[in-house]
């Protein structure tokens, strides 16, 4: 009997597992593939790898002093070689954690049967059941696609497919202006691609604040990106190795365009596989388990975390759930809290942000007062060439909450983390302003935003009466 | 005969109280009514007097020790008197866990962040021995302590807050929190702190105005010890004295005119507003002086008419009602009953009234004036023998001469204890005040 089995071995799964041992539960944590999940090896990780690869190259192309002789280009096999390396460094280093802790780990598909009962499939075909007290389901999730979309993992891809591909197709198609497509376009755009982005909604990455929206857009659009918005994917044909999409834009006709690849991007769905989630009386929300903010399912001992309890599909979202999970099973009552879940998007720049949007912040009825600090006041900004850079805050005007954080630029991803620690320890905006910045750093441009919602900025024009 | 010296009662609300300061030791000579040692509660800080003249030969409850009220404190006897044996014996000491703070054997290292407390301070700095001592064992500046007691001395309880650095609301409580703390005029000592360290998150302060603010369904609720006090002297009320309770309709308008005449005139030689309650008071009070026996209490088969005449006012704080009172509102003026009651009522909310506030009273005045409340009934506030209801002030109609008039009225509820005053009496006594009220420039006439 096991204090504690999880199915899954990603960031939410192997959180979780090592939070156990640590509380000194018996812990069994059960993984079909490989440790680490989607965001090791086919998500987050890779594409950061890829990610840094290309930006090295487009500083290079960007850079106003080095000198051009000759092309410069990327080698994808080396790419694809140093992601992999990067992918197993990171996976062997979680799989000696977890052992360090005396977890076990059962290679194989889990198979959760009932309350405290689990089935373990290995990849032998063996099978054993395994009783444990509490179980968290950390199964994560896989790509959606479209049904009339016939993905051979050549022409038609997904980022499964994708990561794992060395050839650079000429003209791309990505259906899907999320977080996913835009940080593939950014990829493949410096690699040489001709990218368009077909997106069903009115604009890209559609929970952000509109002005990162805009602002994001325009800075993708500008390195030759094309986005088609309000756009339905109706068909995607494959004749003499081209695909062929079909769409509509509104009421108007339906248009055809052409590529040598098509990235599918258009979401992910939970894995439920080896979760009679009927036969169980397991409650779902959607296609999701349905969880409460201790990440309880209806089912007593039964937790659920990362995504296939849906909210935002995030690693660290996973991870903070996990960790909430095992706190309940060990009696400290914990909640998650989903607003203070930092989102961070890698394109041609970062987006980093927490929190409500301005537009979210108003719709709730907060009082709202914005503070805005430009990477163009920025010494350090400007001395790494980027000026289009936006550190934005949402703030409650009469208590001085911090509503939500926005930040478009050079290391947002990482400014974004001040914000997240100040919302926790559930500063006000003030106190953003307060502490004292080295200079010149990007940090300070979240101090100066701070500032100018305080209404004494020092890097900023004085504002009109 | 041997005097026994209790630990006094401290209001109503105060059910324990820490001797911090012993001004004689054993042996002195004390007079009667002479300071002989200082008393700490969670509200009041007091000095007590010596209720006989001899000499203090026996301490029993040592200083620094939380006992309840009317625990016997010390025995005084008289010159070439014995000190009977029962109290030889008794001692209330230290107990052992506290033993740190007057054991004087063992002593702390001083701290190294504050090497100036090494040297015991002494001079000027006014701290009780008790506080001194428990300063100097954990290293504490008294220097740094700001004293509560009489005449700014440092007393135990100073200490202790100094000792915790959980009072200090920057270094444990999230600004949120603070501000909504301010905001919501919520203390936020003694919330308990959810967060990382026991930090004072949002949400600790939210439950706090929410348990503050409502018996939400379904919940449980420890009784303050404020509330257990109320709870145990109002079924004592109800069951030992059996009330009877009167009703009449004043007419207000005469009182709110002559309030109104006078009110400039007033605020100019005075710099004070009298409130209609300042004259209700005072009308109450000469009212009393009609009727001494609604000033009474029951002390065993006698009744005692105090010879005092100070009137409650009921105070509504957050965790309970308070009665502080006015003294001599028959003799005194009205200014001073103005400058009385401002300064009660808010020294009532912040916690800072004296025992003898809280205990003099011999009559009390409840007001709901502020609420769409006609008329209602009280429990006495024991030893009391009267209590007044005050409802809203109202338009109603009246026949005057023939004529349908509006006319300001307002129902007075009178409750009294029958065990000493018959109906008659009662009935009188509330008219009699109808007529003074309704008659506000005779009432107030100081021939």
């Amino acid at each position: 009997m096991y204090d504690l089995a999880i199915i899954g071995g990603g960031p939410g799964g192997y959180v979780a597992a090592i939070r156990g041992a640590q509380h000194g539960l018996k812990v069994l944590l059960v993984e079909k593939e490989s440790l680490g999940g989607t965001c090791l090896n086919r998500g987050c990780v890779p594409t950061k790898s890829f990610i840094h690869d290309v930006s090295i190259l487009e500083a290079i192309k960007r850079s106003q002093v080095l000198k051009k002789e000759g092309t410069i280009s990327v080698d994808t096999t080396k790419m694809l070689d140093r992601k992999r390396r990067v992918v197993q460094t990171a996976v062997a280093g979680v799989e000696k954690i977890l052992k360090s802790h005396g977890i076990e780990i059962a290679q194989g598909r889990g198979e959760f049967l009932a309350q405290k009962q689990l089935k373990i499939i290995g990849h032998n075909g063996a099978s054993r059941d395994v009783d444990a007290k509490n179980v968290i389901l950390a199964t994560g999730s896989q790509p959606v696609i479209p049904p009339f979309i016939d993905v051979n993992g050549n022409i038609i891809q997904t980022t499964d497919h994708a990561l794992d591909c060395e050839e650079i197709p000429k003209k791309l198609v990505i259906i899907g202006g999320g977080v996913i497509g835009l940080e593939m376009a950014t990829i493949y755009r410096i690699l040489g691609s001709e990218v368009t982005v077909l997106e069903m909604l009115s604009d890209i990455i559609a929970n952000e604040d509109s002005e990162i929206r805009r602002a994001m857009r325009i800075t993708m659009e500008q390195k030759g990106i094309t986005f088609t918005l309000d756009t339905t994917v109706k068909e995607v044909l494959i004749s003499e190795g081209k695909a062929r999409i079909k769409y509509a834009k509104g009421e108007a006709q339906e248009k055809q365009i052409e590529a040598d690849r098509v990235l599918v991007a258009t979401g992910r769905k939970p894995v439920l596989d080896g979760i009679d989630y009927n036969g169980l009386g397991l409650s779902m929300n959607g296609p999701f388990i349905k969880v409460n903010a201790h990440c309880e399912t209806n089912l007593s001992c039964v937790y659920a975390i990362g995504d296939v309890a849906g909210g935002m599909m995030l690693a660290h979202k996973a991870s903070a759930e996990g960790d909430t999970a095992v706190a309940n099973i060990v009696g400290e009552r914990k909640s998650f809290n989903a607003g203070l879940v930092p989102r961070c998007i890698w394109g041609f720049t970062e987006v980093g942000s927490v929190g409500m949007s301005e537009e979210e912040a108003r719709a709730a009825g907060c009082e709202v007062k914005i503070g805005r600090f430009p990477y163009m006041n920025s010494a350090a900004a400007q001395t790494m060439e980027d000026i289009n850079g936006l550190v934005k805050i949402v703030g409650d005007s009469k208590s001085g909450e911090i509503l939500g954080v926005h930040i478009i630029g050079t290391n947002a991803t990482d400014l974004i983390g001040e914000a997240v620690t100040a919302m926790t320890m559930e500063c006000a905006v003030e106190d953003l302003a307060e502490a004292i910045k080295p200079h010149p750093t990007l940090s300070e441009t979240v101090m100066e935003a701070a500032m100018d919602w305080s209404g004494r900025a020092i890097h900023s024009l004085k504002k009109k009466e | 005969m041997a005097t026994e010296v209790v630990l006094p009662m401290l209001g109503i609300t105060i059910e324990r109280g820490t001797i911090v300061e012993w001004l004689k030791n054993e042996g002195d000579l004390v007079e009667k009514g002479e300071i002989i040692f200082i008393v700490e509660t969670e509200k009041v800080t007091t000095e007590v007097e010596s209720p006989a003249a001899g000499i203090l030969a026996k301490i029993i409850v040592l200083a620094g020790i939380e006992v309840p009220v009317l625990t016997l404190a010390a025995v005084i006897i008289e010159p070439g008197e014995e000190l009977p044996a029962e109290y030889t014996t008794q001692a209330i000491e230290v107990p052992p866990d506290k033993a740190a703070v007057t054991a004087p054997g063992e002593q702390m290292p001083a701290s190294e962040t504050s090497p100036q407390t090494s040297a015991a301070p002494t001079g000027s700095i006014k701290a009780v021995p008790a506080a001194r001592k428990l300063a100097h064992d954990k290293g504490i500046d008294l220097k740094t302590v700001s004293g509560t007691g009489p005449g700014g001395i440092i007393v135990i309880h100073d200490v202790e807050a100094a000792l915790k650095p959980g009072i200090e609301p920057a270094a444990k409580v999230s600004t949120l929190a603070r501000k909504l703390a301010e905001k919501d005029e919520i203390s936020l000592e003694g919330i308990e702190g959810t967060g990382i360290r026991g930090r004072v998150m949002q949400e600790d302060v939210k439950r706090a105005i929410d348990e503050k603010a409502s018996y939400g369904l379904g919940k449980v609720i420890q009784m303050s010890s404020m509330r257990k006090v109320i709870a145990r002297r109002m079924s004592e009320s109800a069951v030992n004295a059996p009330h009877i309770y009167f009703f009449t309709d004043v007419w207000m308008e005469p009182m709110l005119d002559f309030r109104q005449d006078i009110l400039s005139d007033f605020e100019k030689k005075y710099g004070l507003r009298p409130s209609v309650n300042d004259f209700l008071i005072k009308a109450v009070a000469l009212n009393i002086i009609d009727f001494p026996i609604l000033n009474a209490v029951i002390k065993e088969d006698e009744i005692h008419i105090l010879p005092e005449v100070n009137i409650c006012l009921a105070v509504a704080l957050p965790e309970g009602l308070i009665v502080p009172s006015i003294a001599n509102a028959d003799k005194v003026g009205l200014v001073e009953i103005i400058q009385q009651r401002g300064d009660i009522v808010q020294r009532a909310k912040s916690g800072k009234l004296s025992m003898d506030e809280l205990e003099r009273g011999t009559f009390t005045i409840s007001s709901l004036t502020q609420y769409d409340i006609t008329h209602f009934t009280a429990i006495l506030n024991p030893p009391q023998s009267g209590i007044l209801t005050v409802g809203k002030t109202r338009d109603e109609l009246a026949m005057v001469d023939g004529e349908v008039e509006v006319k300001k009225m307002c129902t007075f509820g009178l409750s009294v204890d029958h065990r000493i005053i018959d109906g008659a009496v009662a009935a009188d006594f509330l008219q009699n005040l109808k007529w003074k009220l309704e008659r506000p420039s005779f009432t107030f006439l100081k021939v």
